[in-house]
């Protein structure tokens, strides 16, 4: 009974490897999701979930309470009979890790890949609709606001997230949004804005439109960018 | 916005070196014909030098030439995307007679 002594001294939070050893299955704390009876249901989602996930975390499980029955099985299968020699350095082995996180980690969601690089048919990025959102906004925004130095900074801002919150809600989903928008004082001045874009020309596009009173004038554009 | 720039420190860097190229042409005065080219110039050498970094982005361009008249101009920008890839940065450049504000806004393709 070599491996009795190294049973007593594994710390307690990982016992449940440890106490199955002993073919005694005790509900465990730690072993919430993974105790003796369910073991056969709790694997199957666990590895229908995310192959990944457990591949990747299998060492981690191992030391919580191993893949739910298999290492179990090892050892509960010859309960007072002949131990396997590996077993007890299984123990080992797992002792040795439960010293690392005593947390549970949060399970990632990894999602599955959709393969779809393209929008789908009628999804596009449709540059009229956006544009007379933008136009609505800018009207509704600025039509009796008279320009000042200071109130200018604050209202460009809440304009360029109030108009990219709009058109967020025209513009099919899988689409980044950039909203730029520019506002002056209008003097005897003129200005140009131009803006040019590396992207895919079928699924990406933008759309623009301005705005003029007699203090202020205003240019907001919304670029859309397929998210492959 | 300032937290993008940060994170887009190396674009940053390599793009706004990239402008010392650009502006020299530009020292002569405000020219309402001629905006049309400079603009045009500015955002095509732009890209090409964006692609020339080979980095897996879209890229977004965009330039404001204004004349210099004592008038205000703020511009402002907000952008629905993923913060922890896509980041933008701008240039501004001004001589005696006009402004010119460069943005641009690398939006990551994942492959």
């Amino acid at each position: 009974m070599a491996e009795q002594p190294s049973l007593e001294l594994a710390p307690s939070t990982r016992v449940t490897g440890v106490m199955a050893a002993d073919g005694t299955e005790t509900p465990h704390p730690r072993a919430i999701h993974r105790g003796s009876h369910p073991t056969a249901p709790s694997r199957g989602p666990e590895e229908g979930k995310a192959p990944q996930l457990l591949s990747r975390r299998s060492s981690m499980l191992s030391t919580l309470a191993g893949p739910p029955g298999s290492r179990r099985s090892s050892l509960g299968a010859a309960p007072g009979g002949k131990r396997p020699s590996v077993g007890p350095w299984l123990l080992h082995s797992r002792v040795s890790f439960s010293g690392l996180p005593l947390f549970q980690p949060i399970p990632e969601t990894h999602l599955e890949n959709t393969y779809r690089m393209r929008p789908e048919e009628g999804c596009r990025f449709n540059a009229g609709r956006v544009q007379r959102v933008l136009e609505g906004g800018l009207a509704g925004v600025l039509g009796g606001t008279t320009y000042s130095p200071q109130s200018s900074t604050v209202l460009v801002q809440s304009l360029a997230e109030l108009l990219r919150g709009q058109a967020k809600e025209v513009v099919p989903p899988r689409y980044k949004l950039v909203c730029h928008v520019l506002l002056g004082q209008h003097r005897q001045q003129s200005m140009l804005v131009a803006s040019q874009a590396l992207w895919d020309p079928e699924s990406d596009s933008f759309a623009s439109a301005s705005f003029s009173n007699a203090s202020l004038f205003a240019v907001a554009t919304v670029h859309g960018v397929y998210f492959e | 916005f300032s937290d993008y720039t940060r994170h887009f420190e190396p674009l940053h860097f390599e793009f706004s070196s990239i402008y010392y190229y650009f502006f020299p042409p530009l020292l002569s005065d405000y020219n309402h014909n001629k905006v049309n080219q400079w603009t045009a110039a500015i955002v095509e050498q732009s890209l090409t030098h964006l692609v020339k970094l080979g980095k897996t982005y879209k890229y977004i361009v965009t330039c404001a030439v204004m004349q210099r008249s004592g008038a205000g101009l703020h511009t402002a920008s907000s952008c629905f995307w993923d913060t922890t890839t896509d980041g933008t940065c701008t240039v501004r450049w001004e001589n005696r007679t006009m402004n010119c504000i460069v943005n641009v806004f690398a939006v990551a393709i994942i492959l």
